[in-house]
């Protein structure tokens, strides 16, 4: 067998072995580039475009997904939150058109049928609940919280009131959902992993790479979790705070260009 | 929901399907980062690298002189001619 025939042999061979191996995700792939599709479409309704077509098209593609079991719980969950922000978005009224309200009902429709282990008391997951219900809003109210400052020799002990911060957002509601957000980014991470080193590691490339503050979030959370536990986290430590000064120095760039705005 | 490289390695994958090996190396170069450490990530990697370089060196010793033009495409805009 002459050279070029053993290079046109072996590149039959990587080439056969390539194709099976994309085959063998060919499922996986469907349902990621889906999910892809349905977060572009999202995110354009929160950028204000009108999408509806596109959400319709989109049933219109993945309906069998229902009736299948291609579907992992977290990639239910991801659907489910993604379809609860559309339909906050398209807000239904009296005057909606006929367009919104089939996508509407599609959502809803949606959500109840999909419906299957882990249901609530009222039929439902979870996550796939909170599609037909609006998101929970927690207002809180405080007066101005009285502070004791440090004891020192020539001061004497006293109350001072703290100038009041404008409450403008709810702390618990956001907390809820960044650990929501969190604990979605951990449920992607861990999949091929098998230590929880591993997905810290993943995390923190997240974080740096990608400055992605939800990864920070988990980053510290595992680490403080793994200190507990008696592992040795220093070096992860360090990086944890190589993160958080790239995601301090980009936030403050961003904040300073707005300024500049 | 998806991060950049997770959809990288998707077009990689989907690039393969579409036998446009050069296209997935570039995808697969763009998720490298974040799946540094995945095995299957890996071997899916060098496969298609070296498929690329048994290919060029198949071209050297038949002598190919064709010239293929062929369009390459990332993220819906034009990346560059080989």
């Amino acid at each position: 067998m002459s050279q070029i025939e053993s290079l046109t042999s072996l590149e039959r061979l990587l080439e056969s072995f390539l194709d099976r191996a994309v085959e063998l995700k060919e499922e996986r792939l469907e349902v990621l580039e889906g999910i892809n599709r349905l977060d572009d479409i999202a995110r354009g309704f929160l950028a204000g475009d009108d999408l509806t077509e596109d959400v319709g098209g989109w049933f219109a593609e993945h309906n069998t997904w229902l009736k299948e079991t291609v579907l992992k719980d977290a990639d239910r969950n991801r659907i489910a939150l993604i379809l609860g922000e559309i339909k906050r978005e398209i807000r239904v009224t009296e005057d909606s058109s006929p367009a919104i309200n089939k996508i509407s009902k599609e959502i809803s429709r949606w959500s109840h049928t999909s419906t299957g282990s882990g249901s609530t008391i009222d039929g439902q997951t979870p996550a796939l609940s909170k599609l037909d219900s609006k998101p929970p809003r927690l207002v809180l109210k405080r007066g101005a919280e009285n502070v004791v400052p440090p004891l020192s020799m020539d001061m004497p002990r006293r109350s001072i009131k703290q100038t009041p911060e404008p409450v403008s957002n709810d702390t618990i509601a956001m907390f809820g959902t960044v650990l929501e957000r969190t604990s979605n980014l951990f449920s992607d991470i861990k999949r091929d992993r098998e230590h929880l080193l591993s997905v810290l590691d993943d995390s923190l490339k997240s974080a740096i790479l990608q400055q992605n503050k939800d990864a920070l979030l988990l980053s510290g959370f595992i680490i403080y979790y793994l200190k507990q536990n008696g592992y040795m986290v220093e070096p992860y430590v360090k990086r944890l705070k190589e993160a958080e000064n790239m995601l301090n120095s980009a936030t403050g760039s961003t904040d300073s260009a707005k300024r500049r705005s | 929901m998806l991060n950049p490289s997770e959809k990288a390695y998707c077009l990689a994958l989907r690039a393969i399907r579409q036998k446009q090996y050069r296209a997935a190396i570039d995808y697969f170069d763009k998720a490298a980062p974040f799946f540094q450490e995945n095995k299957e990530f890996g071997l899916l990697q060098e496969t298609t690298r070296l498929l690329l370089a048994v290919r060029a060196e198949i071209a050297v010793l038949g002598n190919d002189d064709d010239i293929i033009v062929e369009e390459v495409f990332s993220d819906g805009k034009e990346a560059k001619f080989r």
